[in-house]
């Protein structure tokens, strides 16, 4: 058993039992009496996460606000998980704490369409906790998910007994996804607009048999192009959404639709909404470098 | 009695699917598949589970091709890979689809 096997054995069982049973914030001063520790752990990442920003020029970040930004980035990294813990909690909804939803008649307005709204988000702390909320306020969402944790943590011990466990606590708390691996997923998420209803996905992540490559905040990064397939085949609309914040204070901002360009042919498509989609993510990152996840595998 | 009029769900009668329209939904589905699976010659349901392996868009695009080519909308409900693949229980589908159309021939 490995230090890291330990740490996860500590989160999947005594600290997800704290959750079962509603306290939120004894979950909360654990993780802020962890956070040195937890610094110190990741001292390696950060680094990482320091590298990726300075070599990201367009995101204009400066080395002294890297050292802050990525010490911003462990800990919400960090208070992330402690709310994956919250959200398993069947008392979850009593623990989360919205600040606000801006834009709703922007969502309102895409919905009335009737051909389902494509969510567009990147990958940001707050996301999975902003999703849950409106679920419950009657705005459930259909995420597209890649199944593998995004991450190579585990010992031999921890892969065999706690790998698992975690996945089954993923799934537990993202609530209702289709996996990009089950058969027919993509009639999965058609089905979803075609019935009006909403389909979150995160722009930045990298999954998918067809890709693209385009410039993120100066650097080449690949896209997934399944989704322009999806929209062009399904007609339905695209809304961004930014997530910022944690459990304790949250908020969720909708920005108005996106305006497709709309050509019949793929890769056309493509080349001519590609551009807007990166930018729209690219401002939501420069904006908010701390809530961003996927500074390590940038 | 008609069952869109009784209100009866439709899903297809496999038995009763013709030849005709199986062999529609086949070309459609060589047409639209060529770029994804591969030149082997494997049965219908075989090339539909390699295509969506590797690339399951492509199964998007033949629903699209599919809908293009019978000029409908397949109900969201049948949006489902199982029955996709099902070849005379998609044909009855279709047909019994088309037959409900006002001014169609049953």
């Amino acid at each position: 058993m490995t230090v890291n096997d330990l740490l996860w054995f500590l989160y999947l069982y005594p600290l997800r039992m704290l959750s079962v049973v509603g306290r939120r914030g004894l979950i909360y001063g654990i993780g802020r009496l962890a956070e040195p520790f937890v610094q110190f752990r990741a001292r390696e990442r950060r680094n990482l996460v320091m590298r990726r920003m300075l070599a990201a020029q367009c995101a204009g970040i400066t080395q002294d606000q890297a050292l802050k930004i990525s010490r911003q980035f462990i800990a919400n990294s960090n208070f992330r998980m402690l709310d994956d813990l919250v959200l398993s909690s069947p008392s979850f909804q009593r623990m989360l704490r919205c600040e606000g939803v801006q834009g709703i008649e922007h969502l309102e307005r895409a919905k009335s369409a009737g051909k389902g709204v494509i969510v567009l988000t990147a990958h940001f702390c707050a996301c999975r906790i902003a999703k849950r909320h409106l679920a419950t306020i009657g705005y459930p969402m259909l995420s597209v998910r890649d199944p593998r944790p995004p991450g190579d943590w585990w010992g031999r011990l921890g892969r065999r007994i706690l790998e698992p466990r975690y996945i089954e606590l993923l799934q537990a708390v993202i609530g209702e996804a289709v996996y990009v691996h089950d058969r027919g997923f993509t009639l999965k998420i058609v089905q979803r607009l075609r019935s009006g209803g909403l389909v979150n996905i995160h722009f930045d992540g990298q999954s998918g048999a067809r890709a693209v490559q385009w410039p993120l905040l100066g650097v080449p990064r690949w896209f997934s192009t399944g989704i322009f397939d999806i929209i062009r085949l399904s007609g339905c609309a695209v809304l961004p959404m930014l997530c910022l914040g944690r459990s304790t204070a949250f908020r969720i901002v909708f920005g108005p639709m996106l305006d497709m360009v709309q050509v019949s042919e793929r890769d056309e498509f493509v080349r001519a909404n590609l551009p807007s989609f990166v930018q729209t993510i690219e401002q939501q990152i420069r904006d908010n470098p701390g809530e961003w996840e996927q500074w390590t595998s940038f | 009695m008609d069952e869109f009029l009784s209100g009866a769900p439709v899903d297809g009668n496999p038995a009763a699917a013709s030849r005709d329209t199986m062999g529609r939904i086949q070309k459609v589905f060589v047409d639209s598949l060529r770029a994804s699976a591969g030149e082997r010659d494997l049965p219908y349901e075989q090339k539909l589970d390699e295509a969506d392996s590797v690339d399951s868009i492509a199964v998007l695009e033949f629903m699209a091709a599919v809908e293009k080519e019978f000029g409908m909308a397949i109900e969201s409900e049948f949006l489902d890979f199982d029955f996709l693949r099902d070849l005379p229980r998609l044909a009855s589908y279709l047909e019994e689809r088309m037959g409900r159309r006002p001014g169609s021939q049953t």
